[in-house]
């Protein structure tokens, strides 16, 4: 499955970029997310309780940033195992471009998501929609705390 | 099973003191989404509480304009209502379509308005309809309850206690059901009042939605022709194994149609 949008950002490119490699903005626009942290270079150990409807499971895995191309763009990779639930595997590629003279900044991303185990079997018809919400919430944070 | 705590209160109050007290509670009503989830152990609340023992949850009555339906009414007992079929028979039919026959003895109306499934029927029939639902704390408008997948106004705690459907001039229900499921791939709720057509469309998209352009036409000549070259954007609609989105936004005009058909044989 996968997950295009942009969304503009009132803020610099250069400023974004950071907020896109600062763990703790990274780890409070996760939703749901209990733990964000640095394992090595480019390696986070992320805790994270996912809630969509009925569902609820606690998720523990691991992101790495690679193809890193400041501050224009970066693959995050994140896999990670929510216990009987199942797993859930997740690349995305994210780039910037800068608008408006550099005060505001076009993110783009593009989500290709896997899911297996139970969630996959029971929550087929549900999961691009819960990873849609899960990644727009995630963004709409990230966009609104950059912009203050 | 693994341990939770079991409660069963008898009134809102107590059930909202327990669920405050609880470490990471959940409401049972009727519990066809609730069960299936910790069975799989994609739940697991560390306490149940479950609302069969509130007799305030229960009943169904006319109020002047409005039809009024306890939460915790199961979709069986709507579906062969006699007052619902005289008041409001799209809801009666629509409740008979629901799942299959154990389903209907055991869900409840107040249980899949709460939940919000993206491809449950009763949603349609809320926000079509332009419902107002009674929580223990409040009173919410339709227009303002759905937000989201699985997501709708109600805080943390809050109980759905009854939904009051003004009665419409007419109205219909149209779905295309899961063949297996009986969810609604799409389903369209369509009622008038007063000259004023509202019209609600579940299963197509992540949440329930109103379709205005489907509303503005229908107002202006009620006829199945008036929708006939309507197509709706499919950008915003599910896309999964059972239907691509550009084919669900096919549907939405297709079980609309149905709908306005329907309502133009009541006399």
């Amino acid at each position: 499955m996968i997950i295009e949008e942009k969304q503009e950002i009132a803020a610099s490119p250069e400023k974004v970029w950071q907020g896109l490699n600062n763990p703790e903005t990274l780890r409070s626009c996760l939703p749901g997310c209990e733990e964000f942290e640095l394992l090595g270079a480019n390696k986070f150990l992320v805790v994270m309780q996912a809630k969509i409807g009925p569902v609820k499971a606690k998720f523990k895995g691991e992101i790495e940033l690679d193809d890193i191309n400041p501050p224009n763009s970066y693959t995050i990779t994140g896999s990670g195992k929510g216990g009987v639930a199942g797993f859930a595997k997740g690349v995305a590629r994210v780039s910037l471009a800068s608008l408006n003279n550099g005060d505001v900044t076009e993110m783009n991303y593009r989500i290709e998501v896997t899911v297996g185990g139970k969630l996959a079997q029971v929550g087929s018809r549900l999961v691009s929609g819960a990873a849609k919400k899960l990644a727009g919430q995630f963004f709409e944070k990230f966009g609104q705390e950059l912009s203050v | 099973m693994y341990d939770f705590n079991y409660h069963r209160p008898t009134s809102l109050d107590q059930a909202f003191e327990i669920f405050s007290n609880s470490e990471d509670a959940s409401y049972l009503a009727g519990g066809h989404t609730l069960l299936p989830s910790m069975k799989q152990r994609l739940a697991a609340p560390t306490d149940i509480i479950d609302l069969g023992g509130i007799s305030s949850l229960e009943g169904i009555k006319s109020e002047s304009d409005e039809l009024v339906i306890g939460a915790l009414t199961n979709h069986d007992e709507v579906a062969t209502s006699a007052l619902v079929s005289s008041e409001i028979p799209s809801i009666a039919k629509l409740a008979s379509n629901i799942g299959d026959a154990q389903v209907r003895n055991r869900g409840t109306i107040g249980g899949s308005i709460a939940n919000s499934d993206p491809a449950a029927d009763y949603p349609a029939a809320v926000l079509g309809l332009g419902a107002r639902l009674v929580t223990n704390k409040r009173v919410i408008k339709a227009d303002d309850f759905f937000v989201d997948m699985f997501e709708t106004a109600l805080e943390e705690g809050e109980i759905l206690q009854e939904i009051k459907f003004p009665k419409p001039d007419k109205s219909a229900y149209q779905k295309l059901p899961n063949p297996a499921s009986r969810y609604a791939v799409v389903g369209v709720f369509i009622a008038s009042r007063n000259g004023s057509v509202r019209v609600a469309i579940t299963g197509a998209a992540p949440s329930v939605f109103r379709a205005p352009e489907l509303e503005s036409r229908l107002s202006e000549s009620f006829s199945v022709e008036a929708i006939e070259n309507v197509t709706l954007e499919s950008e915003l609609m599910n896309d999964d194994m059972h239907a691509s989105a550009a084919y669900r936004a096919s549907l939405c005009v297709v079980m609309a149609k149905r709908a306005v058909a329907d309502m133009l044989k009541i006399s």
